[in-house]
């Protein structure tokens, strides 16, 4: 516990959840647009996906380009509820000009808030437990297993614009509001702020629950795993399973996001699982730092700023093409990512100081 | 108690249509040491292979007799089963976990419950950390606990995996060329501890260097080109005209 404390890593992590604290009481002051807050609370969503993809790629060596999947289902789970709270339950437009007459039994459970947040764990854990299943039980590995996340990635997106009556298609679900009622404009800051901090404690309790599932021999099994799968097999575990609970999990971690990343951006459409979306997650956990927890966060909340303050006017063509070079410039000169450019930094001070006083 | 730990069957090996192994039959003994030779292609570490489970037979049977004299077929079982009814594999290239420290990979080594959830809710006992420090301590490596694997020197590497498999208190633990890379002060050491530790489990060895198999064989079994070419100690085998042209009709292959 002690050394949970005292490690530089959480003591980050803290750090920008306390600054996260404080934006809304920025907002309040007025020094903070709300649409910025809205904006942060997006970031939270992003790092809850970050950390849930840092667990399967950075500590297991497993790579998904297909996260967005998940990401989606559970934003237009927690999106379908939303329609049925803004429509009361009826049916909606869509589905009438779709030529449903009836709500559709596939909407039902979207009725109650209880039987929603089931929905939205509950199918992507699903889905991934059947595709890891088979995936891991064959052994398929490696950039194999890259391209079949991707591949089934496109299928789902397609299937839900084909879907269109269920779905909205091409247009998703909008004109929805947040859980606790609207958070546009100066009149429901009250409600922004509410959301916002329910966010920040969801963060909190995905990162400290992942901080305690690596820190038991679990986390080690799962390094063991990247180190070497064979061994580990030859050591008695059943790679295959730790393999598929490690994608639940992180496939869970990302519909809690995509569930939060709604009711900050009050909208959601089939874009959020095309496989550059999914891409564009494993960038940020790339550049922040793989395999240390926090520097998927950092680099969620770092890229999608930058994004953010960059993107308008004319960078917003070029700025793929900068995410773009900024991650072959990662993956080429800095494999550790910023967090893991600094810790080496750190640690080579420290042993230049050591070196120093054994002198002196 | 059945006298054999391991009973080898008329094993064939088939890959594409090469023999790697034919009707391959060995007994060894239980609490022996048990030397396989021969030159390379002979079809040593193929054996290996067929024992722990990460190749296919094509014909014959493995047969494996534990402490409390229960049988277990091998060539019908899954590796990471055979593992756990202590039969312990360290492999050729030195292959331990070198971004876990010297310590969780003797934990992770332990035997026990292998499920996802017992992983999350086990922690050490005391009787397991004492069992992990003794292991450490016969192999030499106790005041190393902390250190990355993959920042040891490659002897080391080779003494954590052989102790990877003693802290599993298996029957029976295979080593592939446990000395290989290792000078002649390093490889005795590593004779002195498979003596030390014979009186615990069985050992089967694969090892080119002779000075190493005169050191501490009890058994030897020649293979030649996927057969048995014979079997005795090691003075028999040495002694052996066969055994000698093998060797040597090949081109004098090592100091062999």
């Amino acid at each position: 516990m002690k050394k949970a404390v005292k490690d530089p890593k959480n003591i980050t992590f803290a750090l920008i959840a306390v600054i996260l604290v404080c934006m809304p009481l920025l907002y309040t002051a007025g020094l903070l647009k709300s649409t910025m807050v809205i904006f942060l609370g997006k970031c939270i969503a992003f790092a809850i996906v970050a950390i849930g993809l840092d667990i399967i790629w950075g500590y297991t060596g497993i790579l998904s380009l297909g996260h967005g999947l998940y990401f989606a289902l559970g934003a237009y789970g927690m999106g379908m509820y939303l329609k049925m709270q803004a429509t009361g339950g009826r049916i909606t437009d869509f589905m009438q000009v779709g030529g449903l007459t009836k709500l559709p039994a596939i909407w039902k459970p979207f009725l109650s808030l209880p039987a929603s947040i089931l929905m939205i764990i509950l199918v992507p854990a699903l889905l991934a437990g059947v595709i890891g299943y088979f995936s891991f039980k064959n052994r398929i590995k490696g950039v194999y297993f890259s391209i079949i996340t991707q591949a089934l990635t496109w299928a789902a997106y397609s299937l839900f614009i084909a879907l269109s009556p269920y779905t909205n298609g091409n247009v998703g679900i909008t004109e929805i509001q947040s859980l606790v009622g609207s958070v546009k404009g100066k009149a429901n800051g009250g409600n922004l702020m509410v959301l916002f901090y329910a966010a920040l404690v969801l963060l909190v309790l995905i990162y400290a629950l992942s901080c305690f599932l690596l820190s038991t021999k679990l986390g080690k099994i799962l390094i063991a795993i990247q180190d070497g799968e064979n061994r580990t097999y030859f050591s008695g575990y059943c790679v295959s399973r730790y393999k598929n609970f490690v994608y639940i999990l992180s496939a869970v971690f990302a519909a809690i996001a995509g569930a939060v990343f709604v009711n900050f951006n009050g909208s959601i459409t089939p874009t959020q699982m095309t496989i550059s979306y999914s891409v564009t997650m494993v960038i940020w956990v790339a550049v922040g730092g793989r395999g240390t927890l926090v520097g998927a966060v950092i680099g969620a909340f770092l890229i999608n700023l930058c994004e953010y303050n960059l993107s308008s006017g004319s960078l917003v063509e070029i700025w793929q093409y900068v995410i773009g070079i900024l991650f072959t410039l990662t993956v080429l000169f800095f494999k550790s990512g910023i967090v893991g450019v600094i810790s080496e930094k750190a640690a080579a001070l420290r042993r230049k100081k050591k070196m120093k006083e054994a002198e002196a | 108690m059945n006298e054999n730990v391991l009973e080898i069957k008329n094993v064939s090996v088939v890959f594409d249509g090469f023999r790697a192994l034919t009707e391959v039959s060995v007994n060894v003994k239980r609490n022996t040491i048990h030397f396989f030779i021969g030159p390379n292609g002979a079809g040593k570490t193929t054996l290996l292979d067929i024992i722990c489970g990460k190749t296919k037979k094509t014909y014959g049977k493995v047969a494996f007799f534990s402490k409390d004299d229960q049988e277990y077929v091998l060539t019908d079982m899954k590796e990471y089963k055979i593992v756990g009814v202590g039969v312990g594999r360290k492999f050729q290239v030195p292959s331990v976990f070198k971004n876990l420290s010297v310590f969780d990979n003797m934990e992770l080594s332990l035997k026990g419950n292998k499920g996802v959830w017992a992983s999350i809710t086990h922690r050490p006992t005391r009787e397991e950390l004492d069992s992990i420090n003794e292991t450490l301590e016969l192999v030499g490596l106790a005041d190393r606990k902390d250190v990355l694997a993959g920042a040891l020197a490659h002897g080391e590497k080779q003494w954590l995996e052989i102790a990877m498999q003693l802290v599993q208190k298996p029957d029976l633990i295979m080593l592939d060329e446990p000395a290989a890379g290792m000078g002649k002060p390093e490889t005795f050491k590593t004779g002195d501890i498979l003596k030390s530790i014979k009186d615990r489990c069985t050992i089967i060895v694969v090892e080119h260097d002779m000075d190493f198999v005169k050191q501490v064989a009890d058994t030897v079994t020649v293979l030649h080109e996927g057969r048995v070419l014979m079997e005795g100690s090691i003075d028999d085998v040495l002694a052996d005209e066969t055994v000698k042209s093998v060797y040597l009709g090949r081109g004098g292959e090592r100091d062999a």
